[in-house]
């Protein structure tokens, strides 16, 4: 376990500058060093008045399991969301009315926040997971003669996650 | 692989990388996220056009969506009692809901309905807003107002 920073509940009273033994809440960055900070010390967890710092685990439990009808709907629901992603930049795409734009382009985002929820639940939460893996590997042997696809980016993802 | 993963379009799979990218935001791994954003990013760029739509086919997918998509998926999460698809089905039907309403008001008032205000979405939930100063906090979710973001008007 490590500490990290929420930047934005951060009020910059710099306590957990004082009681860190390895110097690790204090980077140029604003976030916490994980390499130095020690394994489950908690120090400037208990000291920052903001509540801006709580320890991630470095390993995550397994995600819940999810059963084959619900993720079935979900990527169902999901499609559908996306699908209506695509129409309302179609739609924005076509036109040249600012408001219409505008109104489409929102639907749009709309539609991409809810495709996101259906595959968080549909057992896609966690980036570390074995599902989450198994398809990084497949973009990669899917992709391997396209010239655009971002490879280098996915390998870093596998090594790192 | 399960097939459903095999016929994914460009949105689909930019929503599951926009989705993991903001895992890796929450558990503080900028790194990772990044890397989901330029995976997002490649996806972005594959999407395809879709001419001759309107308004219509926006209007009837929504309708599918409340008539069986969230019924469908909801008997499934009460079977296996999985009370976290039950959440964002619910807080996914609410904003289906309101985009829904949002569409057919554009269709009675046309541009009148932003000539002189905003729009807003909630980066949490999806749920949207028309008005000068969104809601202090999310009314489907209860996020304070700093995750829902207004989209702004573009040049033309
Ligand atoms: S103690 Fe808390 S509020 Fe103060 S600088 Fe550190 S993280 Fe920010
Ligand atoms: S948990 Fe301890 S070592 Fe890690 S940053 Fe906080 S005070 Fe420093």
């Amino acid at each position: 376990m490590h500490a990290a920073r929420n930047t934005s509940l951060c009020t910059k009273d710099c306590v957990c500058l004082f009681v860190c033994p390895t110097g690790a809440t204090d980077t140029e960055t604003g976030q916490i060093d994980f390499t130095k900070c020690l394994d489950g010390c908690r120090l400037c967890v208990d000291a920052c008045p903001s509540h801006a710092i709580y320890l991630v685990p470095s390993v995550y439990p397994a995600p819940q399991e999810k059963s084959e009808a619900v993720r079935k709907s979900l990527f169902a629901l999901a499609k559908s969301k996306a699908g209506q992603e695509r129409l309302a930049r179609s739609l924005s795409e076509a036109s040249d009315d600012p408001i219409f734009k505008q109104l489409m382009n929102a639907v749009a985002t709309s539609n991409r926040v809810l495709a996101e929820d259906c595959y968080r639940e549909a057992g896609y939460i966690l980036p570390q997971s074995e599902a989450v893996q198994l398809w990084l590997h497949n973009l990669l042997s899917e992709h391997e003669k396209d010239e655009d696809f971002p490879s280098d980016a996915v390998k870093t993802l596998l090594e790192k996650l | 692989m399960e097939d459903d993963m095999r016929q994914m379009t460009a949105e689909e799979l930019g929503a599951l990388c926009t989705n993991l990218q903001k895992a890796c935001t929450k558990q503080l791994r900028n790194e990772e996220a990044s890397l989901f954003g330029t995976l997002a990013a490649y996806y972005d760029k594959q999407r395809t056009i879709e001419k001759a739509q309107d308004l219509k086919t926006l209007l009837a997918a929504i309708n599918t969506d409340l008539s069986n998509g969230f019924a469908e998926a909801s008997n499934a999460a009460e079977e296996s009692n999985d009370r976290g698809t039950k959440r964002a089905l619910v807080w996914g039907e609410k904003a289906s809901k309101l985009l829904k309403a949002l569409m057919i008001r554009y269709e009675k008032q046309g541009s009148a309905l932003l000539e002189n205000t905003n729009i807003w979405v909630c980066e949490i939930c999806g749920f949207v807003y028309v008005g000068d100063i969104p809601p202090s906090v999310c009314p489907i979710c209860k996020v304070p107002s700093f995750k829902i973001h207004p989209i702004q008007k573009e040049a033309v």
